[in-house]
């Protein structure tokens, strides 16, 4: 009975309500058509609560942050566009990352190869480790002034940390195998280490650093807020001091595109420069 | 494991040669003995001084290191204005102990203020990022919602949020447990995502062999094997917030310990800055090792 009335109420080709919520559903399925629908509502329900006034007058619509962004490329800011802006936080961020990883990966290296330097150096680390980057930007204010200075040495001390331990965790956890391997060539102390360790351990200082880029990058933004005339953080620091909410949501935008663009480049990068690594699979 | 003193000579000992005579060939098995013994006594010695040494030198290290601060700038090289030697960055440490001059507050005062914060927006980003990222990694229409979202908010370091944070929330607490919220949710959110994603998808489709419900196999399978990347978030989400509450405290506070830090070079005493700097990386690695203590507690029972 129930089979002859199922049999007889659906009928072969489904009806065009039907139709549609299958088509519905099999977009709910569709990853992308779900993204766009999460931005799009994302966008809808910032402008709402921007009209609506949720957060009192500090919550910009999206289109004055769109508008204010592109007014902030034609009108100088401090006598300087925004690109000027992005450009000389860069320029930081490179200087002090270089001086940082120039010191911290042959430290690190050494410190995975010798047990002596180990000995010497790691306490010292461990002792300096635990201190963020931030807090040392007051010492470096005493120290070096509100100039360049003080913000290359808080980039480059932000990013020695994670430098140092990457370097020296990617040598120290070399599998034993290779260098066993590699022995058995008749490989002498020399090779082991340039032709088997600073191969084997290339994924793991790379990641140092990226991660250490990506850290240098908020320590700019942070230097920049305590005392600067130039640079990303100085325009949100404007943005609050001149209590335009635009201003500091389009300077956001700009550093969050920077972050995205300075992770897929190092991405790239990395799959240039060892080509080796193994991913995890996903 | 004791090592063989010959290993790593290049010649071995005089051989045995052939004699009649058999008192002679007694002496040189006593003098092979006795050059064994002895050779093996000096290799051991030498081991036990290497690992002596390597035992005793970061002892060494550290207190060059203390000692050499102090002479810098008990001798005058560096002037009292930039830097602080320990023995005072000590003295001011007693010293506030008791009294609240010159920044207002008595040390485990700024101490407390500080760990409320960062423990209030540490468990907040805990109980909204570790389900968030679980849950976008079994069902692929709440990651369809919430990735967009969150990779539109994740390359914003926390240090960009402070103005706006300032405008919205004022300067008080709220403000900053947000500010440390956005630094923390970030690696609870990363590491629950990819620790559900790395689910062995054996089990999973075993699962769904004796006809498990999805909610169930996100329960019972899912989340198990979720849990040691999670507790790797624990960690990570506690340095990012520790961080974030000095960079939060350095732009606007009247109390903490990135307050303190401030005050100091405001009032250009460099033993404030450095005590302040000392108590953030002493405060951070002491809840650190609290954190990794309960972590190996929760895992005991957890087969990696």
């Amino acid at each position: 009975m129930a089979l002859q009335t199922r049999a007889t109420t659906i009928p072969n080709r489904p009806q065009p309500p039907r139709r549609l919520i299958k088509f519905l559903f099999s977009a709910l399925g569709n990853r992308y058509f779900l993204y766009t629908l999460s931005v799009v509502m994302f966008l809808a329900f910032w402008d709402l609560a921007a009209v609506k006034k949720v957060l009192g007058n500090f919550l910009p619509r999206p289109i004055e942050v769109l508008s204010q962004l592109l007014s902030l490329n034609t009108e100088p800011l401090a006598s300087k566009t925004l690109f000027e802006h992005l450009w000389a936080s860069i320029h930081r961020v490179l200087i002090g990352w270089a001086i940082g990883v120039s010191i911290a990966v042959p430290l690190g290296i050494f410190m995975g190869l010798n047990p002596y330097v180990r000995a010497i150096v790691k306490p010292v680390f461990d002792l300096l480790k635990p201190m963020p980057p931030i807090s040392w930007i007051s010492l470096s204010i005493l120290w070096f002034g509100l100039g360049e200075e003080s913000k290359v040495f808080i980039i480059a001390i932000g990013s020695f940390v994670p430098c140092i331990l990457n370097s020296y965790n990617g040598i120290r956890l070399i599998d034993p195998a290779l260098y066993d391997a590699a022995r058995m060539m008749g490989a002498n102390r020399r090779q082991e280490i340039i032709e088997v360790g600073f191969f084997a351990s290339a994924p793991a200082i790379f990641a140092g650093l990226q991660i250490s880029l990506s850290i240098a990058w908020s320590c700019v933004l942070a230097a920049e807020l305590v005392g600067s005339r130039s640079g990303m953080g100085f325009i949100i620091i404007l943005g609050m001091n001149q209590s335009s909410p635009a201003l500091i949501i389009a300077g956001m935008v700009v550093i969050a595109i920077t972050a995205c663009l300075i992770s897929v480049l190092m991405d790239r990068l990395e799959k240039m420069v060892c080509p080796w690594k193994r991913e995890l699979p996903q | 494991m004791r090592v063989c003193w010959k290993r790593g000579r290049a010649s071995a000992p005089p051989p045995l040669k052939p004699l009649s005579d058999i008192r002679y060939r007694l002496l040189i098995k006593i003098y092979r003995t006795a050059y064994d013994f002895f050779g093996e006594m000096a290799m051991m010695a030498k081991e036990n001084t290497r690992g002596r040494l390597l035992k005793f030198i970061p002892f060494i290290s550290v207190a060059a290191f203390l000692i050499s601060w102090q002479l810098i700038v008990q001798l005058g090289v560096v002037p009292k204005m930039l830097l602080a030697a320990p023995l005072d960055v000590f003295r001011l440490f007693i010293d506030k102990l008791t009294q609240p001059h010159p920044d207002g507050a008595l040390l485990y005062v700024h101490v407390l203020v500080s760990l409320e914060e960062a423990i209030l927006g540490y468990f907040l980003a805990l109980a909204i990022g570790i389900p968030l990222g679980l849950l976008m990694g079994w069902f692929h229409t709440i990651e369809g919602f919430a990735r967009p979202i969150f990779e539109m908010i994740r390359p914003i370091p926390a240090v960009a949020w402070i103005p706006l944070t300032i405008f919205w929330f004022g300067i008080g607490l709220s403000g900053k447990v947000f500010i440390i919220w956005l630094s923390g949710i970030v690696p609870c959110v990363i590491n629950s995502f990819v620790g559900v994603t790395l689910t062995n998808p054996t089990s999973v489709q075993m699962a769904k062999t004796y006809g498990a419900s999805k909610w169930r196999i996100f329960c019972t399978i899912c989340i198990p094997s979720a849990l040691p990347m999670v507790f790797g978030a624990l960690q990570m989400a506690l340095a990012a917030c520790w961080t974030t509450l000095v960079a939060a405290e350095l732009i606007a506070a009247n109390t903490g310990l990135g307050f303190l830090i401030t005050m100091g070079r405001r009032l250009t005493m460099p033993d404030m800055v450095v005590l302040g700097m000392i108590l953030v990386g002493l405060t951070g690695f002491i809840i650190g090792v609290i954190i990794d203590a309960v972590e190996k507690k929760l895992l005991a029972g957890i087969r990696r």
